[in-house]
């Protein structure tokens, strides 16, 4: 009977060892599998160059070196680097106005303004992009036709075809989609703001300027940092867009992001070694403009 | 029910329970067929619907699985397959500016079963079938290797059409204002008579002393290569040579080039481009817009389906050549049949492939209903192709592209093919913008340089292949 006692026991106490792994094992497999074999075998690809089904030829650094001097890559960095600053600081103004309107105590049928700002973003670039594809249409498109009603435009202007034109459409479809779901942050962190300090601040005498700048800023800026955050690590991701609205980079390479590029690289033409290179050069540049946001956001937090 | 994570986490685990265990219960259909064929344009799949049957009658336990893949889906799934050594299909139908990705690298790894030896075989019934099928069709299946010094061919696609280009115009506007479209035999008296058309449609009426641009004499794209590379062709100009070096700077890209840009640029401009959206297309015929289109014949098909109004008012006739006793003809497009090296069947598969090609009938049907014409020259004498189209004004569509199919130019291939394309796509861009700026001034020197520079870029990147 002790003898079973301590034998159960012992079995109790395996178990219990090694139940948190058996538990976690799923996931981490899976993540194994799924994650990290792929970025493990993109670095090994990274220095070699494929060509065909089988043939892998060590190159050692040359596809790094192919790619600084590559002008595809760095038109495709300077799009995406546009698109992104456009796209971010465009997009908070933006966001931040909606947000500001929609915490408004005059504004009746609140629930269904939120649901109309957010629904864009419900639907997913594909199907964003296929839809401009058809508004920003020559002489037919809504958008177009809007534009020379509105402003007199080119009724031949070719949004999506003029080399120039092609960015402003991107951003422009970019922030349709997004506006609405930062804005849905900014209402959250509006409706956190302490009410006791707007009044404190209006008995003091300050103005809605003034309260809007000295308290609602500061109480918002942690959110507006993430936003900042999230809105360029999604910019540097780019393709969807583009791709459905021009089928490709578009005239001129006018639309050629990043992803776009390494995804002509690899899939079009088939080096997957040379992809492999500039995926892991995209993933250095967000990691870098990720610390530089994080260095700020801490240097805004001590000035707190 | 007491579930500590709490109740979302409670439903999301019962529809996951619930939803695993129909999967189990109801798997997915495996295919019951053991001969598989993709095809990635749904108008080949509906008319191969009715080759097969006739084909699983003449070939008793062969079942063929016949699959609709979408083309980009095509190009990324078989490239992994080929890669992975996953399950390919026995055949499948690729597109011409894919076809040549797949040629990369040695040739033992090409993926896709050599037919060279095969199509040069002699038969019992006349010649061997590369003399029976228009020669360039091959050119854009063909990868050619230097061995020993030596130039030699290896076909890996049978071709499923010719794709002549002729010019479709709008009969109706033509002969309104007097106007023999069939007399003008050259580009240069086209675009005299066509301009003097446009100065009567285009009138000013707004009183601005400008006249209003209602009307363009040809649909052509300022930004996209695909109408520049089918005039470039018929000029004899290529992305290519045989032996796949760059040649798209060379002395007839340029010439093509200036030829090209006024067309679609500057002041003059005659050409607006057409687009890929059906009912707006149809919009313009319906608003006579755009007087002629450069049309090969698979495009006949999508303007029959989805561009009711050009009904009865357009036209075809072979495009006004260069020079005179010139080309007339030019290619556009393409769709190739691959036998992979991994099936099985090849013998089985061959024939099914030589009915859905080779089959005279199959083929003359498939003209009536797509207006595709057959690279096998002995197809053009069948009376399908003779019939006349009302919506072409009862034209013989057939004879008509069948005139010019022995004439059309090759494609030579290359695994860069895509990126050639986009390359001379930013030179017309550029070369659009600065005649926009600049005019004619200077602008022979500026073609010679862009065309050189995208060539350039082209060249660098082909430098990464270590097998070219």
């Amino acid at each position: 009977m002790s003898n079973e006692r301590t034998n159960s026991y012992s079995l109790w106490r395996h178990q219990q060892r090694l139940a948190p792994y058996l538990f976690v094992a799923p996931f981490m497999i899976l993540f194994c599998v799924f994650g990290i074999y792929p970025i493990v075998k993109s670095l090994y690809l990274a220095f070699h160059v494929t060509n065909g089904p089988r043939s892998v030829v060590f190159t050692g650094l040359s596809n790094f070196r192919f790619l600084l001097q590559d002008p595809d890559f760095y038109s495709a960095v300077k799009n995406t680097a546009i698109f992104a600053f456009f796209s971010v600081f465009l997009q908070l103004p933006l966001s931040l106005g909606l947000a500001l309107l929609l915490n408004s105590r005059w504004l009746k049928g609140r629930d269904v303004f939120r649901f109309i700002f957010f629904t864009p973003n419900l639907v997913g670039q594909v199907f964003v992009g296929v839809l401009a594809g058809v508004l920003f249409v020559p002489r037919f498109g809504l958008v177009t036709r809007f534009l020379h009603w509105a402003f007199n435009a080119n009724l031949d202007m070719k949004l999506l075809g003029d080399p120039d034109l092609v960015m402003p459409a991107l951003v422009g479809t970019a922030l349709w989609m997004y506006v609405g779901f930062n804005c849905i942050y900014f209402l959250a962190a509006l409706q956190s703001v302490d009410k006791e300090l707007h009044e404190a601040a209006a008995v003091d005498g300050a103005n809605r300027w003034q309260q809007f700048i000295h308290i609602t800023i500061p109480a918002i800026k942690p959110v507006a940092l993430i936003v900042v955050i999230m809105s360029t690590l999604g910019s540097f991701q780019l393709f969807e867009l583009p791709f459905m609205m021009m089928g490709g980079p578009g005239p001129n390479k006018a639309g050629l992001t990043v992803v776009m590029y390494l995804y002509q690289r690899g899939f079009d033409i088939g080096n997957l070694g040379y992809a492999s290179t500039i995926g892991w050069t995209l993933a250095l540049i967000v990691l870098t403009i990720s610390l530089a946001q994080v260095r700020i956001s801490g240097a805004v937090r001590g000035q707190r | 029910m007491d579930y500590p994570p709490g109740k979302a986490p409670l439903a999301i685990l019962i529809v996951a329970i619930v939803s695993g265990f129909l999967l189990l219960i109801y798997p997915a259909k495996k295919s019951a067929g053991n001969l598989q064929v993709w095809t990635f344009a749904d108008s080949h799949f509906k008319a191969y619907q009715k080759v097969v049957p006739q084909f699983e009658k003449t070939h008793p336990g062969v079942k063929v699985d016949l699959q609709f893949v979408e083309g980009r889906a095509v190009t990324s799934r078989l490239r992994a397959a080929f890669a992975s050594d996953l399950p390919v299909p026995d055949m499948l139908e690729t597109e011409i500016s894919s076809a040549g990705t797949f040629f990369l690298g040695p040739l033992e790894d090409v993926g896709f079963r050599d037919l060279t030896e095969e199509l040069h075989k002699p038969r019992p019934d006349g010649p061997p079938w590369i003399e029976r099928v228009v020669r360039s069709r091959f050119a854009p299946y063909t990868s050619r290797r230097i061995v020993n010094g030596k130039a030699e061919d290896h076909i890996f696609g049978l071709p499923h059409d010719v794709h002549p280009v002729l010019l479709g115009y709008r009969r109706d506007v033509f002969e309104k204002h007097g106007i023999d479209a069939e007399k003008l035999t050259t580009w240069d008296a086209f675009l005299t008579e066509g301009r003097k058309l446009l100065a009567k449609l285009n009138v000013d009426k707004s009183g601005d002393g400008k006249p209003e641009m209602n009307h363009y004499l040809i649909g052509l794209s300022d930004t996209d290569c695909g109408d520049l590379e089918v005039l470039l062709f018929q000029r004899d100009g290529q992305y290519f040579d045989a032996e796949g070096r760059v040649r798209m700077d060379d002395e007839i890209a340029v010439k093509t080039m200036l030829w090209y840009v006024p067309l679609v640029a500057g002041p003059e401009r005659v050409g607006y481009p057409v687009g890929w959206n059906w009912e707006l297309t149809d919009k313009a015929v319906q608003s006579d817009l755009i007087l002629s289109y450069v049309m090969p014949d698979w495009l006949t098909g999508f303007f029959e389906q989805h561009v009711p109004s050009g009904h009865g008012k357009l036209a075809l006739m072979p495009l006004p050549a260069f020079e005179p006793g010139g080309r007339r003809t030019s290619t556009r497009g393409g769709t190739m049949l691959g036998f992979t090296k991994k099936s099985k069947q090849f013998a089985t598969c061959w024939e099914l492939g030589l009915l859905m090609y080779f089959d005279i009938e199959s083929r003359a049907e498939q003209f009536k209903e797509l207006n595709i014409l057959s690279p096998l020259k002995g197809s053009w004498d069948h009376p399908l192709l003779k019939a006349p189209k009302p919506y072409w004004s009862n034209q013989p569509l057939g004879q008509l592209f069948a005139s010019q199919a022995d004439n059309t130019p090759p494609q030579y291939t290359s695994p860069y093919i895509q990126l050639a394309k986009a390359k001379l796509g930013e030179a017309l861009c550029d070369c659009v913008a600065r005649y926009n700026a600049k005019g004619a001034r200077g602008f022979e020197a500026y073609v010679r340089k862009r065309l050189k520079q995208s060539a350039d870029e082209l060249r660098l990147q082909m430098t990464m292949n270590p097998y070219q």
